[in-house]
Order: C-alpha cells, then sequence, then structure tokens
C-alpha cells in the first residue's frame, strides 16, 4: 500500500542531541533520535507533551532559541549536507525552501502587523526569482487550491481578521509556497477544533497525494497518526524507542510505551467510565532517570532497566524499539 | 485598510483639542494676572530715584496696557482678538507678539527636531544591538552607560560639555552663534553640544525602552515562522521584531517631544544661551510680559495636542488590531 521506495530516503536524522544549557542545569530535550524521512511519505513523531517531539522538529532546521539551546551530536543529512552543523548561509537556502515548517501556535505564528500577502510573498522573493506580482499572482493560486475563498482580498488581510482555521491554510500556504520537498509540521490539528482538525488532515492527505511531498507530522495523537501516517516514531525522553510501520504501531506495538499509549485511546466499541492512562509523568529532561528513561513508569520493567540503556533491536526490517525484553 | 472611521476620529479629536487649548489658554491668561507682581515693577527702582508717587506711575503703565480694565473684559478682548489673528502686543520688547514668536521659534525647532532624531536614531539602533546580543559583555557596557545616561541632568551635562569641549579643547563656541545660517554646517556644528546635552538622557532611555520591547518580540512564535521561511536575520530582526517593538517606542518618544517642548529644551536654550521661545517665555515671565507667557503657553500647548493626535493616527498604521470608536 505503501508508494515510498525504501531506498529512497529524502533526510536522515542520526544521534541527534539537542541540549539547552539554562541556569538551572543542562536539559536534554532531544538525546539521541534516529530516522529517516523516505520520499513521498508521512512519517508521524509520536509522544506525549515534553518528550522531544517540537524540539526534533525544530534542530531540523536549528530553529530552537540559540542560547540557550546547542545541537551538541548528531547529524540531520538532507542531500549529503550536514544541515546540523552546516554555515547559517547554507542552511537560509534550505529553510522554507528545501525543508518548510509549520509552528505549533497557528494563532501566534503569523507576525500581526504585517498583511498575509507580504508575509508569502517576501518568501518566494527571498528564495525564487519572481518579481512582485508574480509571487502575488502564485500566492493567490495557491490560496485558492488550500480553498481559501476570495483569496486576493485575503492576501491584505492582517492575521487577527482570519478565523483560526483560515490561519492554520495561510501557514500551510506559506509553507508550500517555494516547492519545498519535506513539510514538518508541529502539532497542526491541535489548537483547531474538531471540524476544523478534519479538514486539515484532508489537506496534509492531498499534499502527500497530489504533490508527492515527503511530510513529518508530529502529533501526541495516535488516532490522527492512525489516519494519515505511513510510519511512526514514538519518542520518549528525548529519544526514539520505537519506529515502525503506522500499522503494526497498531496492531503490534512492540515497546510497553508505545502498548500504553494505545491503551489511553477511547474505545467506542465498550463501556468506558474513565479513559486509561499510562500511571506517572514523563521525566523531567533535566533529570533524566538512569537506564531506560521509560523504566519507573513501566509495568514490564526488569532489573536491567534501572541500570542499563536499552539497545536498538530489530523485530523485523522495518520495526525497531529500544527495550529490554527484545534485546 | 479601510479608514473611513478615521477621518471622523480626527475631527474629533481636533475637535476635543480645541476645547482642552482654550482651557489652558483660559488658566494661564487668569494665573498670570493673580500674582501679586506686575509689569510696571521693572520701573519701580527708577520711579523711587525719582522721587515719584510709585502707586500713581503704575497705574498710568497698566492703563496704557490696558491692564485696568476687569479681568473678563481684558479676556474677551484678548479672545476677541485672538481669533483675527492678533496675538497682542509684548511689553517688554515692545513689538508684537507674533513678530517676536515668527523670529525666535526656528532656534527651538532646530534643536528639538535635531535632538529627538540623534536621541532616536541611535538609541533605537543601540537597544536593537542589545536586545540581539542580550547579556553579552556589549549588552552590559550599553546598560550600565544608559544608566548613566538617564541619571545625569541636562543643565549639567550642558555646563561639563561647554567646559571640556570648548573651554578646555576650544572645539566649539562657549555660547551658540545666532548669526550663522540655519541651513550650514558651522550651524550644525554649533549645535553639536546642545544638541547632545538634550539628547542624551532621551536616548539613554530609548536603549532601555528600544531593548525592553525588541525582547518582549524575539521569542515569539512568529519569529520562529520567518526564520523557518529562511530569512536572512536583518529581515527577522529589522522588520519581524522591530515593527512589533515599534509601538511602545512611538508613545515614549512623542510623549518626550512634548515634554521637551515645554521643559528640557528651555534649559538648554538657556545654559547655551540659544534664542528659543524657551528663553522667550524664561524672559516674559520675569518680566511679567504677560502676552507673551500666554502666547508661548498656548503654542506648546498646541504642539503637545497636535503631537498626541499625530501619535494616535500613527498606531493605527503601526498595528492594524488599533482601531478608535
Amino acid at each position: 500500500m505503501q508508494s515510498y521506495s525504501r531506498n529512497n530516503i529524502i533526510l536522515r536524522v542520526n544521534d541527534l542531541k539537542t541540549y539547552f544549557f539554562t541556569r538551572r542545569g543542562v536539559v536534554k530535550a532531544v538525546d539521541g533520535v534516529s530516522f529517516e524521512l523516505r520520499q513521498g511519505e508521512c512519517l508521524c513523531l509520536v509522544g506525549e507533551s515534553g518528550c522531544g517531539k517540537s524540539v526534533t522538529a525544530l534542530s531540523i532546521l536549528r530553529l530552537f532559541d540559540s542560547p540557550p539551546g546547542r545541537i551538541v551530536g548528531g547529524t540531520v543529512v538532507y542531500n549529503s549536507t550536514d544541515l546540523a552543523s552546516c554555515p547559517d548561509q547554507e542552511l537560509r537556502k534550505v529553510r522554507g525552501k528545501e525543508i518548510a515548517l509549520i509552528l505549533q501556535e497557528a494563532q501566534s505564528a503569523l507576525n500581526p502587523v504585517l498583511t498575509i500577502g507580504d508575509q508569502i510573498i517576501e518568501q518566494m522573493k527571498i528564495h525564487l526569482p519572481l518579481s512582485t506580482d508574480e509571487a502575488r499572482f502564485k500566492a493567490i493560486n495557491l490560496l485558492r487550491e488550500m480553498g481559501i475563498p476570495s483569496a486576493e482580498d485575503v492576501l491584505n488581510y492582517y492575521p487577527h481578521q482570519l478565523s483560526g482555521g483560515m490561519k492554520q491554510r495561510v501557514l500551510v500556504t506559506m509553507s508550500l509556497c517555494c516547492d519545498p520537498k519535506i513539510l514538518i509540521a508541529d502539532e497542526p490539528t491541535t489548537a483547531v477544533d474538531v471540524t476544523i482538525k478534519a479538514q486539515v488532515l484532508d489537506m496534509f492527505h492531498q499534499l502527500k497525494t497530489k504533490r508527492q511531498m515527503s511530510l513529518i507530522f508530529i502529533t501526541h495523537d495516535l488516532a490522527v497518526v492512525a489516519e494519515i501516517g505511513d510510519r511512526a516514531v514514538v519518542m520518549y525522553g528525548g529519544r526514539d524507542v520505537e519506529t515502525a510501520p503506522v500499522s503494526e504501531i497498531i496492531s503490534a506495538p512492540a515497546h510497553p510505551y508505545t502498548a500504553g499509549l494505545l491503551e489511553c485511546l477511547p474505545d467506542l466499541s465498550r463501556e468506558m467510565s474513565r479513559l486509561n492512562s499510562i500511571p506517572g509523568m514523563p521525566p523531567d529532561p533535566s533529570k533524566m532517570p538512569p537506564g531506560c528513561t521509560f523504566h519507573p513508569r513501566c509495568p514490564k520493567m526488569i532489573d536491567i532497566c534501572r541500570t542499563q540503556e536499552p539497545p536498538l533491536a530489530e523485530i523485523s526490517k522495518e520495526h525497531k524499539v529500544r527495550c529490554h525484553l527484545y534485546a | 485598510m479601510r479608514k473611513g472611521w478615521l477621518r471622523d476620529y480626527i475631527l474629533k479629536r481636533l475637535l476635543y483639542s480645541l476645547i482642552i487649548a482654550w482651557g489652558i489658554l483660559t488658566v494661564t491668561f487668569i494665573l498670570v494676572r493673580v500674582g501679586p507682581s506686575s509689569p510696571a515693577d521693572k520701573y519701580l527702582a527708577n520711579i523711587a530715584a525719582r522721587g515719584q508717587d510709585p502707586s500713581q506711575v503704575i497705574a498710568a503703565i497698566e492703563a496704557r496696557y490696558g491692564l485696568d480694565k476687569p479681568v473678563l473684559q481684558q479676556y474677551g478682548e484678548y479672545i476677541f482678538n485672538l481669533l483675527r489673528g492678533n496675538w497682542g502686543w509684548s511689553l517688554s520688547t515692545s513689538m508684537p507678539v507674533i513678530e517676536l514668536i515668527k523670529h525666535h521659534w526656528i532656534y527651538s525647532f532646530q534643536l528639538i527636531l535635531l535632538s529627538s532624531l540623534f536621541a532616536a536614531i541611535i538609541g533605537i539602533l543601540i537597544g536593537i544591538y542589545s536586545a540581539v546580543k542580550q547579556y553579552t559583555k556589549a549588552d552590559y557596557a550599553f546598560t550600565f552607560l544608559s544608566f548613566i545616561g538617564i541619571s545625569i541632568p541636562n543643565f549639567w551635562l550642558g555646563v561639563m560639555l561647554i567646559l571640556v569641549f570648548s573651554v578646555k579643547l576650544g572645539l566649539f563656541k562657549t555660547y551658540y552663534d545666532t548669526t550663522l545660517p540655519l541651513f550650514s554646517l558651522a550651524n550644525l556644528k554649533a549645535l553639536t553640544l546642545p544638541v547632545i546635552t538634550l539628547g542624551t538622557g532621551m536616548l539613554a532611555a530609548y536603549v532601555r525602552y528600544t531593548r525592553s520591547a525588541m525582547l518582549d518580540n524575539l521569542r515569539k512564535p512568529f519569529v520562529t515562522t520567518a526564520r523557518a521561511k529562511g530569512l536572512p536575520e536583518h529581515i527577522v530582526i529589522g522588520k519581524h521584531v522591530f515593527r512589533n517593538a515599534l509601538l511602545p517606542l512611538v508613545t515614549i518618544i512623542m510623549f518626550d517631544l512634548g515634554s521637551i517642548v515645554f521643559g528640557g529644551a528651555y534649559l538648554t536654550e538657556i545654559v547655551f544661551g540659544i534664542p528659543g521661545l524657551g528663553q522667550v517665555s524664561f524672559n516674559a515671565i520675569f518680566a511679567n510680559d504677560y502676552p507673551v507667557v500666554v502666547a508661548i503657553t498656548l503654542i506648546g500647548t498646541l504642539v503637545v495636542l497636535l503631537v498626541n493626535l499625530v501619535t494616535d493616527i500613527a498606531y493605527t498604521y503601526l498595528d492594524p488590531r488599533i482601531r478608535y470608536e
């Protein structure tokens, strides 16, 4: 069912570590994450808040606040360039042109004092050899394609004149305006209500099928993953703990954490008085527990989990997990 | 954006401004007259020397200036003349008030304009730099210097600058030379010390305000969006962040402009001997030259009201979310 080819890797993140050096200590927000994005697929990064999903996304384009943040290890390879270490100038040519990012907070991700048109067109004029009129024309077409009525007028609007769903569409339009190869979307379905959520998911689905884009979709919602994802990376404590095709993640989760997340989903076929939850809290990234970071909450914990970090185990070629149970 | 409502708002504000100006005019007019001193005071020494009766002479002088009439009648006549464009006659300089103002306003205007530009441009640039380089040595140094700048009284700074640069180093004249043509480099040079004197306090304050307004916006999500678009850093800072920081800055700069019209420029003019309106009104107050005092107060009021109106209109362009009812 997947249209991607296994060999067509467009982005490879390898053992990425992004630490924040604060007065209260070192916060290891991302502490050794590896995954690959294949041409034309939708890869989901899943996990609770604070597990490092967003920082991982920001780290790909080095967009976290620096200082205090710094990439202390690992590589992000795109087109044989390591984005984690290349000069700023080279990175700027990738940002928005090759890899686009949509931030989590759609409500505040647009500049409140600049018109929508200005914000879309300035990006095109940086990356593409277009005149203002040509860029304007392209922006109008793109806004229409995203289902925005009277697109010419919207170009002259300011963000506060748009609804939440419209802002989300404008942000997607903006991210697409330079025809990037990769789109990273951070929780695009979180801040919008349920009816808009379906529209947003539909929009991303079309990006994949019509434009053959490669997507990194960040969410905490496994129901969304099931709907849109091809493969998923489950993150916990700043690490990737399980990577597998979405169908396997849903039907045969290997990591106890993934299994726990699935348990939390409401099952409408059964009477339930209350929703399940994983006991305990995600670890404080400045005070990670030793061994497997999940062991304090893990129902299948064994002695070795307390002291030793689990190695990456291969269940199959496509299914990898960091857990002592499979080592 | 359609701004039809803005025209109505401006008209309404102009009407309010006129009412406020009229109120301040009335208060000033009455205050200068209820005081115990009189324009005839300066003749008292002569009168005593000649052995004349002071009360008779004072009465004669006051009658000549129309000050013996009831205050209400004087007030009515003043307003009537003012509406016809007649600002009255200066008692101490023996010339029409309007001529006096025409002759002196440009000296105040050039000083205020240049000081504000000097303070705003340099203050904002340093403030932006400080915010972008937050917690570096340069930021700490500028913070320290700006606190010194804010704390120095400008009349003291003026005297010190004259002592060092004019008296000791001989780089500038110790007083402002009124014979220089207005649009000349020599005039600009002559204004250097006065502009630094008047501008330093404001400049230092603008460094602080700019820094904090920039920091308020530097970490907002839309800044990350701007970077994610691949914009170069000077556009991210200079356009996306600065446009959002501008609103509080315009507020404070315009407020300062209003307050130096009445306060700061006045002291600087006196220290450097600049014959601006500040000095004219200073002399007029000591000479009990009522028409000049009232006229300059009225002009200052109108300037401040106009500056406020321009500020409020500027807001609507700086922040499209602002709308007045």
